[in-house]
């Protein structure tokens, strides 16, 4: 009996893995880049999924055909906001990583006041038509259920998670996203735009974190309030993947999700956040930077 | 210089321990009770982040040790609240030499967020147990005489405050500290331990953590997870202390006053605006990293801080600029 | 740096205020409840409660007490979901505004950090929302309830599944850990066991957890009955997991939460025939002499103040607020309420027994569930055309249970 269950464990892991990827994907290219540990994470996510709930009202279109106008609508304000935040960890102050912390911080309480003000307190869903579908596959007794709507979650992240290494590797700006992340002076002499492609590079992480706002509506709740809880996850999964390492996210994201279902299914699931940090904590004792020690 | 300094930290505690002799408000008693509790795990919070530059996001966890340690001494073993406080505070201590020996390695962000997993597990822990009362939390007997918890947290901070004050200002502690907040290899090289300075500077700041813990819960009467092992406390003591200036000992009590005073106002005489609170405090503590780049000691003093701290990390990208020499 | 410690010193003493208060023709009213914070859904329902009832107060000339009346003023304190900031609250209200009486907060724990303070005061308190049994088993004198407490509640719904044909024979019971939720949870698997029903796996997890890969397990036992103890938004997250996992139990049971608005706006048909427990609803049949008529026309007010439909915790904030009203009028107290009058207001309490639009209000004056209103029919709500519909006990009944459940892909 025990075993039957496994398959489906072990996919039901690596699907809420590949919605952790994209909670964490834009956290990790900020602090590659910026080193900058972003408090205001989860309200980005709860700010594009509210955007994503009205448009999805007034439009009535399905919330994944508007993910590109929230990443475009997101980008903008994270391009906007950028030199605010570059004004907050350089200059004359002798920490960065805790002033970029500590203004997030701030960012964080204004937005999740704001958020409570405008949205009111109630928790909503964004209904997608892909949430009630799903297909049961049975092969020589093992089985599995695959929810549609967490399925395209995670091809979603795949997804993005392609396209940001493709643009990362091969285009002119990734090779400046790449030179800045090594170094700030040398590649300022190399002649590139410093501050147009921080701007840039924190747009895209807003805008990416607003984007799986609307994703993780679909399969969840979205709430004022939401925002703590995947700042938790993002901060996890970038921890864990080494901060800064962009490949190790999708790893770390999936190893967390196994560990959660795994845990519920085989362990006693009173303990399964307990285990969870406990696992963060010891990895990172035995691999001070992240699981593949790459991390900046 | 030194002597004025005395004296006006002599006044301030005067007046500290006059106020409940002016007041008969037991509002304003609790008010300043609070405040000075938040000046205490403020300033204990800075020995480690701002004198020797490792962010501890697991504040908050120590305080709850100390709570947790004390209700369930005094409701499960009967101990009386003097020594279950005391208990609080040498578990605090001793949970710090555990946890520091280990996590002190860490550097940068990665300590930082080594302590927050840590203070989450905590908390899960404190949920799952059956003898912390689990997600119910715990009750205390209430003992409810504000000047007693005022003078005690009077003493208590003033104690806190002091010590620290002899051992970071006015010792070879205090400049250890900073030479390993400054240069952690070079440190080692002039045959300094910075391990066991680094232990002894952990201990130093969760002790104090672990003893307001106590005092909160006996003070507060009921203590769960959510309250005294959530994020509260760890984010307050990290803002107030950044906002009133690293480092430093009195820019975190300054810090602590005015950001609890703030928030307290706003709460009792502008209730109908409890969200737009949220706002403003989130846009002040922003703007105050931006504006105030040694927070408001740097503003007050009128000055930049000769001993700004610096990460363990090269700050990748600030040009070096010229310091004051140290007073 | 000393001035600013000496100026802040004086904003916070100076500003306490010393009220007149020899001839106040007016009740102070305190509200102590979480408007901010982790809290901050419920404890702004319990708000909308108590400001729709000194709204009706008020426009009805005030609280009548010995032919003349007198109006209410509310004095708010946010708790912030801080028990330690209820106290503080608390603390204010009682020397500060001082207040004759307080309306009380929507979580257990801010309330258990809250009554001593007030009990030290002699300020008498009822919450319209807590409804963990912790709160009742510490005998606070002064501290009230108007919503039963979970293990009194939790059980008829499931007694109600029970009674269905075909009988349930198996279930899964689970909980988040939290108080409230906890508490709930462990009802719910009592009382199955109770009634013959297996409970085949009892988890608490941990709050917000996503539960798919529980469920998926859970799906291979076939369990006839899933029963869930936890908050608003977990609530959704579970029925849509469910939905994802294309699992439709024969019976789906949670407490209060499905009978909120935003549980039925969120899932739309999937929330459809979802079973809850509960102790009120709009269309309860009940009749008040205070206030409001019957249930209904509370529900007809609430929706237009505040646009949405009412729930139970609205309902027993309110509710509350006409305790108040009926203890003082009993008591004969006009403002400002001294000691002894504060002391007569909660005996008045205690031996309050009153219909309302809310349905009897009686707290116990002993045993375990001290304070707590005891007056209450526990209901079974069924969620039937987007609300919740009573299908048990028989006496109340609107429409018989939507029982086994029609399964998720056939809803409309």
């Amino acid at each position: 009996m025990l075993w039957q269950l496994l398959p489906q464990a072990v996919l039901d892991g690596l699907l809420i893995g590949g919605v952790y990827i994209t909670v964490a994907l834009g956290f990790s290219l900020a602090f590659g880049v910026k080193h900058i540990i972003d408090f205001a994470v989860g309200e980005w996510i709860m700010l594009g999924a509210f955007l994503g709930y009205y448009l999805q009202g007034w439009t009535g279109l399905d919330p994944l055909l508007l993910l590109p106008v929230v990443f475009a609508v997101f980008t903008a304000v994270g391009y906007a906001i950028q030199p605010v935040i570059h004004r907050a960890v350089s200059g004359r102050r002798g920490n960065p990583v805790l002033m970029g912390l500590v203004f997030t911080f701030g960012l964080m309480l204004a937005i999740r006041g704001a958020g409570l003000t405008v949205f009111g307190f109630f928790s909503h869903s964004i209904p997608s038509v892909m949430s009630a579908r799903s297909w049961f596959l049975e092969a020589g007794g093992l089985f599995v259920t695959v929810p549609a709507i967490r399925l395209v979650g995670f091809v979603y992240a795949i997804g993005i998670t392609a396209v940001l290494h493709w643009v990362l590797r091969h285009t002119d700006f990734g090779l400046a996203v790449r030179a800045l992340a090594q170094n700030r002076d040398a590649a300022g002499l190399m002649g590139i735009n410093a501050r147009r492609i921080s701007s840039w590079v924190y747009g895209i992480h807003v805008g990416v974190s607003a984007m799986t706002g609307v994703v993780i509506g679909s399969i969840f709740s979205i709430s004022a309030q939401m925002g703590g809880d995947y700042t938790i996850l993002a901060f996890f999964v970038v921890v864990l993947a080494g901060m800064g390492y962009l490949a190790g996210v999708p790893w770390a994201a999936f190893l967390l999700g196994l560990v959660q279902s795994l845990f519920l299914v085989y362990g006693n699931p009173s303990y399964t956040l307990l285990a969870v940090f406990a696992i963060l904590y010891l990895i990172l004792l035995v691999s001070p930077r992240g699981l593949f020690a790459k991390g900046v | 210089m030194r002597r004025s300094r005395a004296l006006w930290a002599g006044i301030t505690a005067v007046v500290f321990a006059v106020i409940p002799l002016l007041t008969r408000d037991t509002f304003a008693l609790r008010v300043v009770t609070e405040a000075m509790m938040w000046i205490g795990l403020a300033v204990a919070w800075d020995v480690l982040g701002g004198y020797t530059g490792y962010l501890n996001f697991g504040h908050g966890a120590f305080f709850g040790l100390g709570a947790y340690t004390t209700a369930v001494l005094m409701m499960r073993g009967h101990w009386p609240f003097a020594l279950a406080l005391a208990a609080g505070g040498v578990l605090a201590g001793a949970a710090a030499v555990v946890a520091g020996l280990p996590t002190l390695r860490l550097k940068g962000a990665y300590f930082a967020i080594a302590t927050w997993a840590l203070a989450r597990a905590v908390q899960q822990l404190a949920l799952v147990l059956e003898f912390t009362g689990g997600p119910d939390g715990m009750r205390l007997p209430p003992f409810l005489n504000p000047q007693f918890f005022y003078y005690l947290m009077w003493a208590l901070v003033s104690v806190i405050f002091v010590v620290l004050w002899i051992l970071l200002e006015h010792s070879a502690f205090g400049l250890k500290l900073q030479a390993i907040r400054e240069d952690e290899e070079g440190a080692m090289a002039l045959g300094l331990k910075p391990t066991t300075i680094k232990i002894q500077a952990f201990v130093l700041s969760t002790v104090p953590a672990g003893i307001l813990g106590g005092v909160y819960a006996y003070w507060i009467t009921f203590i769960d997870p959510a309250s005294v092992l959530g994020d509260l406390v760890t984010d307050q003591s990290v803002v107030m202390a950044v906002f009133g200036g690293l480092g430093t000992l009195v820019g975190p009590a300054v810090g602590a006053v005015l950001i609890y005073a703030f928030k307290t106002f706003f709460w009792a005489y502008l209730s109908e605006y409890q969200v737009l609170y949220l706002i403003i405090l989130g846009t002040v503590i922003a703007l105050s990293v931006v504006f105030l780049p040694d927070g408001l000691i740097g503003l007050l003093t009128g000055r930049g801080r000769a001993e700004a701290p610096r990460s363990p990390e090269p700050a990748d990208e600030n040009p070096p600029e010229l310091r004051e020499a140290a007073p | 740096m000393r001035r600013v410690v000496a100026f802040t010193l004086c904003a916070v003493l100076g500003t306490s205020p010393a009220w007149a208060q020899a001839d106040r023709n007016y009740f102070k009213v305190g509200v102590i409840t979480s408007l901010s914070g982790d809290l901050a859904t419920g404890g702004n329902v319990t708000k909308r409660g108590y400001d729709l009832w000194a709204k009706a107060v008020n426009e009805a000339g005030g609280i009548e007490v010995n032919g003349k009346r007198y109006p209410v003023k509310l004095y708010y304190a946010d708790a912030q979901s801080e028990p330690s900031q209820g106290a503080s609250g608390a603390e204010r209200l009682a020397t500060q505004q001082e207040v004759d009486f307080v309306l009380g907060p929507y979580s257990s724990g801010v309330t258990l950090a809250v009554a001593p303070v007030l009990e030290k005061y002699k300020i008498p308190m009822i919450t319209g929302s807590a409804e963990s049994p912790l709160i009742w088993r510490q005998k606070f004198a002064y501290t009230f309830g108007t919503i039963p407490p979970v293990n009194y509640t939790g059980s008829q719904p499931v007694g109600a599944l029970a009674g269905l044909a075909p009988k349930p024979r198996t279930a899964i019971v689970l909980g988040s850990n939290d108080a409230f939720s906890k508490a709930t949870a462990e009802a719910f698997k009592t009382a199955a066991e109770a009634h013959g029903i297996k409970v085949l796996k009892f988890n608490i997890v941990p709050s917000g957890q996503d539960l798919i890969p529980l469920l998926s397990a859970a799906k291979v036992l076939r369990p006839d009955v899933i029963a869930f103890g936890g908050h608003d938004e977990e609530l959704i997250n579970l029925v849509k997991a469910l939905r994802q996992i294309n699992y439709t139990p024969k019976a789906l049971l949670m407490h209060y939460g499905v009978t909120e608005p935003a549980f039925v706006e969120a899932l739309g048909k999937d929330a459809e025939e979802v079973f809850g427990a509960s102790v009120w609803t709009p269309t309860l049949p009940t009749r008040g002499d205070l206030l409001w008529a019957d249930a209904r026309a509370y529900a007809e007010a609430a929706q237009k103040e505040y646009g949405v439909p009412a729930d139970y915790t609205q309902a027993g904030c309110s509710a509350a607020g006409i305790a108040f009203q009926a203890a003082a009028a009993r008591a004969g107290v006009t403002p400002p309420l001294d000691e002894g009058e504060k002391r007569a207001l909660r005996d008045a309490l205690e031996a309050l027994d009153i219909e309302t639009f809310y349905g009897r209000i009686d707290f116990a004056d002993r045993g375990e569930f001290y304070h707590a209103n005891t007056g209450l029919e526990a209901l079974t709500v069924q969620i039937q055309g987007r609300r919740p519909v009573i299908t048990a006990p028989a006496e109340f009944a609107e429409a018989p249970a939507r029982y086994p459940t029609t399964p998720w892909n056939d809803r409309r």
